[in-house]
């Protein structure tokens, strides 16, 4: 297992390297540079200005250049600044941008998990029970909402229709101060978001934690620990539970990185300031160091989840071994 | 014990849902906006969102008021030659060859954290405007300036080596950004010298030097102490969310009525999707939108939407959308197409029936004929204004040799026994109301036999410099539109200080150089993307530049215009008008003139009605 974790690791190296190299050259095909955003906002701007600034900012080098500059600056943990917000890039992201992801798709992440499994339990012990039709049917409805839409109408709802009764978007309410009405403020926040991550995720679990469920009640094992006399709850918690969400693990370990960087609907629908739509902007606006240090992170959150999913793997599978 | 928690929430959740309708109720104000600025740095980007901002927090030596006349704002006068402040040097011809203005800081004009505002600050200011190494965005017009001199505490000359005929404007004065002058120099002065300390030991990194420690400095991220000259403190900003700002106790001018029954705390935020910033102004969570981050919705459906709860203002912009025309000879697409050729543009233009246009895709705008807009100097309100008349545009096409011959719908002719269709190329950015704009002119074109080939790309392609720039190489081939501030209401409010489609700049005579029009020879730099080639235009555009006299510049202007209405390089669409919507019982907070080019010129006249404050707006 030792070696088996050294080597995967070291292999992390090289791979976020080639990573770099190419995200660093399709960034720079994009047409447009910083300037082009200050020429526009500035009709006093002049064609001096555009040459002196570029040069300020080393965009007159050929790509491989600068990337070698970049490379050289991240050796030594500076990942330059960001051109839009005048803030270390690695700071904006991390400390601005990167916990409001973390506690919007994770707290999502923990709904669509929590409420999947058991979900998806019942669906299964009571197959073809109107309980399964009910639990099956808002399954498909949660699959076929496209989540910007299904934020939308939680605004609309909550925010318009009950005026202010739940936020319309944001992190925070200016001003609020105190300890339980900032907590309280935050929730009443995540609210909608959360609901509307999750919707998808919790959807799909539920799904797949029925099918896995339905196929392991009927191995043999589980008949063998009924004919035991084993209680049916031990049988099912205990025994089926276990190998059935075996798979569900793998497919939340490879979704996690995805939550990181796919919320970019919630994000802009909710106006939550999160990584996904950092990039998203970053790029639009040619802000390069924002967007690689983003980039590099989210291929390093795949890999390391990939890593993860699979040692989680081997703890909860005995037989699972890695050397 | 779990009940009692639920409940305790639900009634604290209530409280401060309450909160975000407490405006009249805290005299405060939450302003919703789309755009966030990069920083406070005073001198850097000057783009309508950070001006707007400083706008709150900052007022310059002068300002403009609703009317669009220029007062003083920092300074006790204005200058001019009466009161002694403006001395002009004319040549043997009358031409103001040298200018110098003396400008006076009021006595009682301090930084909000209580230090005076001397003529030290307009010093350093320009001291900083001039650095060589110093990331400045522009200094198109801190250039025109010699030196500034120091008269006294309160008192400095400044010494032109152009004439610059807009001194007095906001930002004319010492070439900064709009809507401010002035930075203060013991805020700034320590990061500056720092920086400068920094960049003599490692001057190969001069450039990561500016970009952490100047740009990235806690007063331009605002992270540390942030002051300014104007009506509101600076409080805080969280970052891609909101920026605070409360009243201060000190400054200069006074409401219309006791300071008490004005706004005490103003919130700017901002929320980057248009529909997510709708559904909070209709919510009540944001009590007023600037001008900013409304763009091209219809006023009429949105004030339906708001029903009694608020007002919705409609303003021009003065940002004129227009059609702009690849006139490269180096476009073998355009030659084809004959776009070189002024009928050509002559018949689009009368193809297409610009007011139901205007109408359709950008509500509450006006047709436009001129590259300026009303309030500019040298305005023509006269300009012949090119009528929707499809008979005259197929008459002009016709002389020009374009027949449907294959009865397609689409015309077309022979050159040199090669068929070419008159297919015409047409770019534009991804907004909603050019992609709709694209769909009614691909109607309006077809009717005269133009098949318009649409294309929407992202903004930051259309307008990158390897994109507009290289109309010669056909990166667009026929069409680009956006919109374009005429240069009204830019420091300093001059139309001309826009390079516009001139080919040569500043020189009179004009001499053959395409400085300005983007060409192999001058590495594609220039903003002339259309290629359009004038002697005549740039000879008066010189001379206009030149002229100190107001009535004889505005009739040089007035012929530029007419050259250009009859020419067309470019095919003015509409004046795009600005939304504003405004919580009904909030006064004074009026925009200003497209002149003025500024929400936020007045903030310390807001307040609510409710509390008792005065519309005198």
């Amino acid at each position: 297992m030792a070696t088996y974790l050294t080597r995967r690791i070291l292999q992390v190296i090289p791979t976020l390297f080639v990573i770099s190299l190419l995200l660093f050259g399709l960034l720079s095909m994009k047409p447009g540079d910083p300037i082009d955003e200050m020429r526009r906002g500035n009709p006093g701007f002049t064609q001096a200005d555009y040459d002196r600034l570029r040069e300020f900012y080393g965009l007159d080098k050929p790509w491989y250049v600068q990337y070698w500059r970049w490379l050289g600056r991240v050796m030594h943990g500076d990942f330059g600044p960001s051109r839009q917000f005048g803030r270390p890039a690695a700071q904006y992201i991390f400390k601005y941008r990167f916990p409001n992801t973390v506690l919007l798709s994770g707290l999502s992440l923990l709904v669509a998990f929590c409420v999947a499994v058991p979900t998806g339990v019942i669906s299964a012990l009571r197959q073809h029970s109107s309980v399964d039709y009910v639990i099956t049917v808002v399954n498909f409805i949660g699959v076929s909402i496209p989540i910007f839409w299904l934020g939308i109408m939680l605004i609309y709802i909550f925010a318009v229709h009950f005026r202010g009764f739940l936020p319309a978007g944001g992190l925070a309410t200016p001003g609020v101060t105190g300890t339980w009405p900032i907590f309280v403020d935050r929730l009443e926040h995540l609210l909608l978001p959360v609901i509307a991550l999750s919707s998808l995720q919790l959807a799909q679990w539920t799904r797949f934690m029925r099918s896995s469920m339905l196929e392991t009640i009927q191995l043999d094992f589980v008949v063998t620990a009924r004919s035991k006399g084993i209680s049916e709850r031990r049988v099912i918690f205990k025994h089926a539970l276990r190998n059935a969400i075996l798979p569900l693990i793998t497919l939340v370990g490879l979704n996690v990185p995805l939550l990181f960087s796919g919320a970019i609907l919630t994000e802009t629908v909710f106006n939550w300031p999160g990584m996904g739509r950092a990039i998203f902007d970053a790029i639009l606006v040619n802000d390069f160091n924002v967007a690689m240090v983003s980039l590099m992170f989210i291929s390093l959150l795949v890999l390391t989840f990939n890593l993860l999913a699979d040692l989680t793997y081997a703890l909860v599978d005995p037989r699972i071994r890695y050397g | 014990m779990i009940r009692r928690i639920v409940v305790m929430t639900l009634v604290t959740g209530l409280f401060v849902s309450l909160a975000g309708w407490a405006g009249p109720a805290l005299n405060s104000l939450v302003i919703g906006s789309t755009q966030e600025p990069s920083n406070l740095c005073p001198w850097e980007g000057s783009a309508d969102t950070k001006e707007n901002l400083m706008g709150i927090f900052n007022i310059g030596l002068t300002f403009f008021d609703s009317e669009g006349v220029l007062q003083p704002g920092l300074a006790t006068e204005l200058p001019t030659e009466a009161n002694g402040r403006l001395a002009v040097i004319r040549d043997a011809d009358g031409q103001v060859t040298r200018q110098q203005v003396v400008w006076t800081i009021r006595d009682d004009a301090y930084w909000s954290d209580g230090v005076p505002i001397t003529s030290d600050d307009a010093i350093f200011t320009f001291k900083v405007q001039n650095t060589t190494e110093m990331m400045v965005t522009t200094r198109a017009f801190s250039n025109l300036i010699e030196e500034i001199i120091k008269v006294d505490d309160k008192s400095f000359q400044i010494i032109y080596k152009t004439p610059n005929l807009f001194y007095a404007n906001v930002g004319g004065s010492i070439g900064l950004a709009r809507h401010y002058d002035i930075a203060p120099k013991h805020i700034w002065e320590p990061i500056y010298d720092q920086v400068m300390e920094a960049i003599t030991a490692n001057p190969e990194n001069a450039s990561t030097i500016i970009q952490g420690q100047f740009l990235g400095s806690s007063p331009s991220t605002g992270t540390g102490t942030v002051v300014g000259s104007g009506a509101f403190e600076f409080v805080e900003w969280q970052i891609n969310q909101f920026i605070r700002f409360t009243r201060r106790a000190d400054f200069f001018l006074d409401p219309p009525g006791p300071v008490a029954n004005y706004l005490q705390e103003v919130t700017v935020r901002y929320i980057v999707a248009q529909p997510t910033l709708l559904s909070g102004i209709i919510a009540g969570e944001i009590e007023a939108s600037d001008d900013i981050g409304l763009a091209g919705l219809d006023p009429v459906i949105l004030k339906a939407q708001l029903g009694n709860q608020g007002v919705v203002d409609v303003t021009p912009s003065g940002f004129i959308e227009k059609l702009n025309f690849n006139l490269f000879p180096q476009c073998q697409t355009a030659v084809d197409l004959l776009l070189g050729d002024k009928r050509t543009r002559q018949a689009i233009i009368q193809a297409i029936d610009r007011e139901d246009l205007a109408r359709t895709v950008y509500p509450g705008a006006s047709v436009s004929n001129s590259f300026l807009v009303a309030g500019d100097i040298g305005f023509d309100e006269t300009l012949k204004a090119w009528e929707y008349d499809p008979a005259a545009a197929s008459a002009l096409l016709a002389d020009l040799g374009w027949t449907d011959s294959d009865g397609n719908g689409i015309l077309e002719r022979t050159v040199d026994g090669k068929v070419i269709e008159f297919r015409l190329h047409w770019v534009a950015t991804t907004a909603d109301f050019r992609m709709r704009t694209g769909e009614v002119l691909l109607e309006m074109l077809a009717d005269v036999g133009i098949k318009l080939e649409v294309e929407n790309l992202p903004g930051s392609v259309v307008f990158s410099s390897e994109y507009l720039n290289y109309g010669s190489e056909c990166t667009w081939r026929g069409i680009v539109e956006y919109a374009e501030g005429g240069g009204i209401g830019q420091a300093p409010a001059d139309p001309l200080s826009n390079e516009l489609w001139a080919n040569d700049l500043l020189e009179v005579p004009v001499d053959a150089v395409l400085e300005n029009t983007p060409l192999p020879e001058n590495s594609f730099g220039g903003t002339n993307i259309t290629g359009w080639v004038s002697a005549e235009f740039d000879q008066m555009r010189a001379e206009a530049l030149q002229e100190f006299d107001l009535a004889k510049r505005s009739a040089i202007v007035v012929l530029m215009q007419q050259l250009y209405n009859e020419e067309l390089p470019t095919v003015p669409l509409y004046d795009r008008s600005e939304v504003v919507t405004k919580m009904t019982g909030l006064v004074n907070y009026v925009k200003g003139t497209a002149a003025a080019r500024t929400q936020f010129w007045n903030a310390w006249e807001w307040g609510w009605e409710q509390n008792g404050a005065v519309a005198v707006r």
